[in-house]
């Protein structure tokens, strides 16, 4: 069942992406005729998928600290953070290469760009702090109350410091909410919307798979460890 | 009235030991932090002196002109927060650091609530920090030649600020106890906590410099100290007991 739902997910990638390039019309307004824009069908998904993980990485860590302490909990957050960063920073560089094509520059400091860094830095500091805690217990707790913390300081990242700046290259933070909803700011062809839609759908189902096979594997480690 | 070997150890012994509330208890933990400090000054040597070496290099290097006029208000409000912000990442981390080098952090697990511990300690570094900014803000301003044009604006940011880098350093610090390599780590893990406190501030300062009317940084500043409070009295119970 598995196996075939991990097929299914491939498909579904694969469609997106030639869906990307063939089923939407190249967006007006962009450079070179629209064409670069289509970054955009990757660059959004990842951001996105990078802020499912997180969300997923304080999930995880509040049900360790309030929980049963259930180490698998906490060995499933420190997964979901790993490979939110490699999300995010994949996010971050097909950013700068969009900024750079359509911009001019491959770092501006954009109210996203902002948050983004500062997301990186937070969760490559929770990764070190992990590291440098001994016991698996001591470091649950302490790297769970990192985590879960991030969801506090998120919000002022992503919604409120964005506001207080002069403009933003970015659209509104909820794009898709505020095309559905019918206040068409960004003006977005139905089509460009379903293939966003499918791939933010498709990574995150990605980022889950990956997700569950990196938490049995650190779990088998864990297990493996505790015997040796 | 005591030897000075036996600091720490005597000082963290309890004070109300029974029938204690929390506000005792608190104010405990406060008063022993206090007492640890004037005894070792410890502050007073790392955050007052690191703060004011770098304040005399600081307006040393942008030399008797000061600033230029159209670059000081944005510039300066920006050096005065590093400088508070180095200042604190340099010593405040000691206050959990200590407990747990001296190995009283197990007498204080049994002596206090936690959350009553968390108030003590953030209390304690509340003060510091605002200690801190009153010794260094008077002496920034006049060395570089800055006018705050609204006096009261700027108390108001630097307090606000002030209350947020306390919170946001009193809780990492915690963490940062019970981890090696812990300075280094401190730094690391604290200021992706405070950005968004300090660009509140910051720009909260330097609408107090200009005398322009203040935007929405000041409730974005209050909304961010009170998230970070209750953040605080929520993790640190994990963070502090088995």
């Amino acid at each position: 069942m598995k196996t075939f739902l991990a097929w299914l997910l491939w498909l579904w990638i694969a469609f997106t992406i030639v869906a990307a390039y063939l089923f939407t019309p190249a967006m007006e307004g962009f450079v070179g005729g629209g064409e670069s824009s289509r970054i955009l069908f990757f660059h959004v998904p990842m951001a996105w998928t990078s802020f499912v993980a997180f969300l997923a990485a304080g999930v995880w860590s509040a049900r360790y600290l309030w929980g049963r302490r259930d180490r698998r909990h906490d060995l499933a957050a420190a997964a979901a953070v790993e490979i939110g960063l490699v999300f995010c920073v994949l996010a971050t560089l097909s950013g700068a290469i969009w900024a750079k094509v359509e911009w001019g520059a491959f770092w501006n400091w954009d109210p996203r760009q902002l948050s983004i860094t500062v997301a990186l830095v937070y969760y490559a500091a929770y990764l070190a702090l992990r590291s440098q805690v001994a016991d698996a217990e001591v470091r649950g707790r302490v790297a769970g109350a990192y985590a879960v913390l991030g969801l506090f300081v998120a919000p002022f990242l992503f919604f409120v410091a964005p506001r207080l700046a002069a403009f933003s290259l970015h659209p509104q933070p909820v794009v898709n909410a505020e095309v559905l909803t019918g206040r068409e700011e960004v003006g977005m062809d139905p089509a460009i919307l379903w293939v966003l839609l499918a791939g933010s759908v498709g990574f995150t189902v990605l980022f889950f798979w990956l997700h569950d096979l990196a938490t049995r594997a650190a779990v088998i480690e864990d297990r493996s460890e505790a015997a040796a | 009235m005591s030897k000075r070997g036996s600091i720490s150890a005597e000082a963290t012994a309890p004070v109300p030991a029974r029938g204690s509330s929390w506000a005792a208890e608190a104010a405990a933990v406060f008063v022993k932090d206090w007492r640890c400090e004037f005894r070792t000054r410890y502050a007073l040597n790392t955050l007052g002196l690191f703060a004011i070496t770098t304040l005399v290099v600081v307006s040393m290097v942008l030399g008797p002109a000061g600033a230029a006029p159209q670059l000081a208000a944005t510039v300066l409000p920006v050096i005065l927060w590093l400088i508070v912000l180095f200042a604190v990442t340099a010593g405040l981390p000691r206050g959990f650091v200590a407990e747990e080098e001296t190995h009283t952090a197990t007498a204080l697990r049994l002596a206090a609530t936690p959350s009553a511990l968390f108030c003590g300690k953030l209390a304690y570094g509340f003060t510091v920090v605002l200690a801190l900014e009153a010794l260094i803000t008077p002496l920034f301003l006049a060395m570089v030649q800055m006018e705050a044009r609204r006096p009261g604006l700027l108390a108001v940011a630097l307090v606000a600020g002030g209350y947020g880098l306390s919170v946001g350093s009193t809780l990492v610090a915690a963490m940062v106890a019970q981890a090696r390599s812990r300075s280094a780590l401190f730094a690391v893990l604290l200021l992706p906590v405070l950005v968004p406190g300090l660009l509140f501030a910051v720009q909260l300062t330097r609408a107090a410099v200009t005398g322009e009317p203040p935007g929405q940084e000041l409730q974005m500043l209050l909304l961010y100290d009170a998230t970070l409070t209750v953040a605080g009295l929520m993790l640190f119970p994990p963070v502090w007991n088995p």
